[in-house]
């Protein structure tokens, strides 16, 4: 058979999926990226290969997320796009109709409105962690609550408790005032979701024309305690699509696939590129004071991409960054 | 006495060759760059706006060169700019620097005291000198002006990626060292150079750049966006440039016939009807003339706090729904990264392109 | 039937209150005002403004929301200078047109522009553009002015002998002059709408008092006062506001009867960030009094403020035992 592969490597979790012939998702690995993306790459993708059926041909190859530029020279992959168009990508085909992406990831957010399918507005988080899902990681830590069991306890609230916070370390001394007060478990748990939802909606939502149906996607969206958080703010049915924890992924592969489906042949390194020997350094230039970090990354020695200067004068010379 | 002024752009340009034709020793500050910005950030208010934070770090590292003297613009408000020389001078000399300031502003009571403080720069140089010292450091400023308008039309077309760069680069480095009479020379040679770039020919995005002045013409403060967006194959103008800005600030406006502020004022009134300081009007009346003319898409520019432009950002969404034009706005600060930034440049790009090719589909 | 204006309780209405609703009501107009900020306003603020605006400015977009349907007119002057050569910041500037463009359903809007900048009489010829829109009797109309500009005269008079400007003015019986010899007196500086709209700063005010403590404000300071403070600056400043409150911080620093200096501020507020630190520099430079700087933004938890404040009244009342003995 034939199939697409789909990475998206972003700073917390780095997921890849295998997508069929007709663009239905077969198979999906997630990892921690653990702040080292060239081995999380290779460890999915020597994962997904065991994954996929004998004898699969991979046809094409798409890269997102804030690591794709690397995950995409690893993999040799077709298309590089960004999580907007990605996410977007992918909720559109799953959810025909769909007029409204909410994404919540670990480190962001995102909101995408789509009208007929295509983009039509977007925006993603401005201030930091207490509109993200890593600010429920952290509270459910600090409440010795399991992450998975986070979701069906805050369903068991009477009254949710108000919780403030435009970041995480105030909500957090906020929430310990609450718990002090002696507040409910389940009260709090909510109430820590509706201050997520308030954030996101004041913050990444501001002034966004919200209209159904709705989906809510990204990691987050496995807590059950969140959507019935949006469904009361906005008084709307909320959908959360099978794969909702690999949307970019999802979308990335079937960008791919759009890609070669004009005719292009893939540039994909094949599942040997899990063994062979990537290498990134980094050195400081020092062209002017602007000191840019620069990224260097050789295969089996020979630098074959650069990033991170802001002239050019690195990365220009190893050869233009696709950007399709 | 050395004479040292905030960057902004390629502003310095224009700045010091006014001064060093009058023979007065200038200091350029090192390019605003990452060590400028903490430097600033570190001894500015907290909420104070990233050109104040910018400019202080500007004359931080000048003053390691040796400049004692600050030459800078002012106003009267109501936005903050008019009191940065007053706010940055107190700071300073909290941190032990001895700088004398002159502030180039609209006189508080009477003329003289404009000329007395040019007076003070210049001494006894006649006043035709200082005329034509401020002639040669304009035609500069127009000069760098067609440079940068000639890369943003050629940075989606180039054939390989960079070479526009390094041109433009080249041709500033051309005028900035060129000395008077022989600037005409300067300008041929550095056009040419600018024409030389090879390009594809191929149809393009068009996209506006809008917003507060500073964070448009200082590539540092807005991350590289005219660069980035045309490598992301668009072609980019903006709203405002720096020989307008000149004139505006520096010049009381005296040159005549510059696309000028007022065109922007008039195509702002069904949205706002008053100014509001800063460049607020002007960001509302460039996005309806950039939607007149075609422009698939508005990119609004300012930097975190920044009074009128908050006060156009409001309002830029009523404008969006009722002209279907797409705006994004980015805020920017010693926080903003990179690599969020980019992803939401790509993003509006692709947006942009989709709805393009949407309109093409149903005509 | 009578014409009702709506003034919403936000921005410079604790400044001029007295002055509008003598006018309107001279004129033959009913006088609404939207209630104290509460959860439900700052909520309706919160969705209406962007994220970038200040609390003050996201708290006037809730007043509008909530006073929009018990008014027949909402009364939201655009506040470009009350003061000749100086403006209030860019966001008053430009609020009616960002209140058109974000709350639907508005009633009528009087947003005139109020502009001193070039003389202070120009007042007049406004105040009498807004009242024909209303009134048809020019006679009736200057005399509204005229008993406004003398309530607000006696409005400010009051405001300089000590009293709170909202207790100098409305209903219920004025308050006499705390005893300011008995306790301790803090200076509260900041713009009126942040330092008397008891829910966005969490009864500071009301706090400070319950601890014993007298308080005197920004706008207890004459205006010449404040500028004789002011006329030490290297460059007049062009915010009305942020002048009277550095003319007014400067007065309290060299005045030996405050014990301590409170100095509140919106999150990200742009005039302040100038003011705040020409104040908080001379502050630090004299030495000599406890300094507390509050932000205020739509995430302020009751527990910061209240520790900040107990922390600050310590300072306060260690220095004033060590400089008893």
């Amino acid at each position: 058979m034939i199939g697409f592969i789909g990475l998206d490597v972003g700073s917390v979790s780095t997921n890849i999926v295998f997508l069929d012939d007709e663009g239905k998702v077969r198979e999906s690995v997630y990892l921690r990226t653990n702040g080292r993306p060239i081995p999380a790459v290779q460890k999915g993708l020597r994962q997904i290969s065991r994954l996929v059926p004998l004898r699969t041909v991979i046809r094409g190859v798409g890269a997102t997320g804030s690591g794709r530029h690397l995950a995409g020279i690893i993999a040799g992959a077709d298309v590089i796009k960004n999580e907007i168009t990605s996410h977007a990508t992918a909720s559109s085909r799953l959810v025909p109709g769909v007029r409204t992406v909410l994404e919540i990831g670990g480190q962001d957010s995102k909101i995408i409105v789509l009208r007929d399918g295509i983009v039509a507005d977007f925006a993603m988080n401005t201030v930091c962690a207490a509109g993200t899902g890593s600010f429920l990681d952290q509270q459910a830590a600090r409440l010795n609550v399991k992450i998975e069991d986070f979701g069906g306890l805050s369903l068991k609230a009477s009254s949710p408790v108000r919780i403030a916070g435009r970041c995480a370390v105030f909500a957090e001394s906020d929430m310990i005032h609450k718990q002090q007060m002696g507040y409910d478990l389940p009260d709090i748990l909510a109430g820590l979701c509706e201050a997520l939802v308030r954030n996101y909606l004041n913050n990444v939502g501001k002034g966004k024309d919200i209209s159904g149906p709705v989906v809510f996607q990204g990691g987050v969206a496995a807590n059950l305690g969140m959507r019935s958080a949006f469904e009361r703010a906005l008084n709307k049915e909320i959908i959360v699509p099978p794969n909702y924890d690999v949307m970019g992924a999802v979308g990335a592969a079937m960008l791919a696939r759009d890609y070669v489906s004009r005719g292009a042949p893939t540039g994909f390194k094949g599942f040997g590129a899990a063994e062979t020997d990537f290498h990134a350094g980094s050195f400081e230039c020092d062209g002017c004071p602007n000191c840019c970090e620069v990224v260097e990354l050789s295969e089996n020695g020979a630098v074959i991409a650069r990033w991170g200067d802001r002239c050019g004068k690195w990365s220009n010379n190893v050869s233009r960054e696709k950007i399709s | 006495m050395k004479v040292t002024f905030p960057h902004m752009g390629n502003l310095w340009i224009c700045l010091d060759a006014m001064l060093q034709y009058l023979g007065i020793e200038t200091v350029v500050p090192p390019p605003s760059s990452k060590k400028t910005l903490n430097l600033g950030s570190k001894h500015s208010p907290e909420f104070a706006c990233m050109p104040l934070k910018l400019n202080l770090g500007n004359f931080m590292e000048a003053s390691e060169r040796g400049a004692d003297t600050i030459v800078m613009a002012g106003g009267c408000g109501p936005c903050r700019f008019g009191y940065y020389a007053q706010v940055e001078h107190i700071i300073l000399e909290d941190l032990g620097y001895k700088y004398s300031l002159v502030v180039m502003e609209p006189p508080e009571k009477h003329i003289s005291e404009l000329l007395s403080r040019i007076r003070y720069i210049t001494g006894n140089k006649p006043w035709m000198e200082v005329i034509r010292g401020i002639k040669f450091g304009y035609r500069k400023a127009r000069a760098v002006d067609r440079l940068e308008m000639a890369a943003m039309r050629k940075r989606p077309l180039e054939k390989r990626a960079g070479q526009t760069d390094t041109a433009l680069t080249e041709a500033l480095s051309i005028i900035a060292g060129s000395a008077y009479g022989k600037l005409d020379d300067a300008i041929a040679r550095a056009s040419e150079i600018m024409d030389q770039i090879p390009v594809d020919r191929k149809p393009v995005l068009k996209i506006g750049l809008v917003g507060e002045i500073y964070t448009l013409l200082e590539p540092f403060a807005n991350l590289d966006i005219e660069r980035k967006l045309g490598r992301l194959g668009v072609e980019v103008d903006r709203s405002i440039y720096l020989s307008e800005w000149v004139n505006d600030h520096l010049f009381m406006g005296l040159i005549k016939g510059l696309r000028s502020s007022s065109l922007y004022i008039k195509s702002s009134a069904p949205y706002m009807r008053h100014f509001v300081g800063g460049h607020g009007q002007e960001t509302l009346g460039a996005a309806v003339y950039y939607n007149k003319k075609g422009y698939d898409g508005i990119i609004q520019v300012l930097p975190f706090t920044c009074m009128p432009e908050i006060v156009a950002q409001s309002i830029l969404p009523g404008f969006s729904r009722d002209t279907g034009m797409p705006v994004m706005t980015l805020i920017v600060d010693e926080q903003t990264g990179e690599s969020g930034y980019l992803t939401r440049l790509e993003a509006f790009v692709d947006l942009l392109a989709e709805k393009g090719a949407r309109k093409e589909e149903l005509a | 039937m009578t014409i009702k204006i709506g003034i919403p309780r936000s921005l410079l209405f604790y400044n001029f209150i007295p002055f509008w609703k003598t006018f309107f009501e001279g004129i033959g107009a009913e006088v609404v005002t939207s209630g104290r900020t509460n959860k439900a306003i700052l909520q309706d603020g919160l969705r209406l403004s962007v994220d970038e605006a200040c609390l003050p400015v996201k708290v006037a977009f809730g007043h509008v929301e909530h006073l929009k349907d018990r008014a027949d007119y909402i009364f939201i002057p655009r506040l470009v200078s009350v003061f000749p050569r100086e403006y209030i910041c860019p966001k008053f500037l430009g609020f009616p047109d960002m209140v058109r463009q974000n709350v639907r359903g508005l009633p009528g809007v009087i947003d005139t522009s109020i502009n001193m900048y070039r003389r202070e009489r120009d007042l007049y010829g406004q105040f009498f553009e807004i009242g024909s829109r209303i009134c048809g009797n020019p006679f009736k109309i200057a005399l509204a002015i005229k008993k406004a500009g003398e309530e607000m005269k006696r409005f400010t008079a009051r405001v300089e002998s000590g009293l709170r400007p909202d207790r100098a003015y409305g209903p219920g019986s004025p308050e006499e002059t705390p005893d300011r010899r008995k306790n301790a007196t803090v200076a509260v500086l900041g713009h009126p709408y942040n330092i008397y709209d008891s829910f966005i700063n969490i009864s500071l005010l009301k706090r400070l008092e319950d601890a014993g403590i007298n308080v005197l404000t920004t706008d207890n300071v004459p205006e010449k006062e404040v500028n004789y403070y002011v006329s030490s600056l290297n460059k007049k400043l062009f915010w009305t506001l942020g002048r009277r409150m550095v003319g007014a911080a400067y007065h309290f620093l060299e005045s030996p009867g405050i014990s301590g200096i409170i100095h509140v501020a919106s999150f990200a507020c742009g005039p302040d960030s100038m003011t705040g630190e020409l104040i908080e520099r001379r502050a630090r430079r004299t030495g000599d009094k406890p300094y507390l700087s509050l932000t205020l933004d739509e995430h302020t938890g009751e527990a910061g403020i209240v520790t900040r404040i107990e922390a600050f009244l310590d300072m306060v009342g260690m220095n004033r035992q060590s400089a008893r003995c």
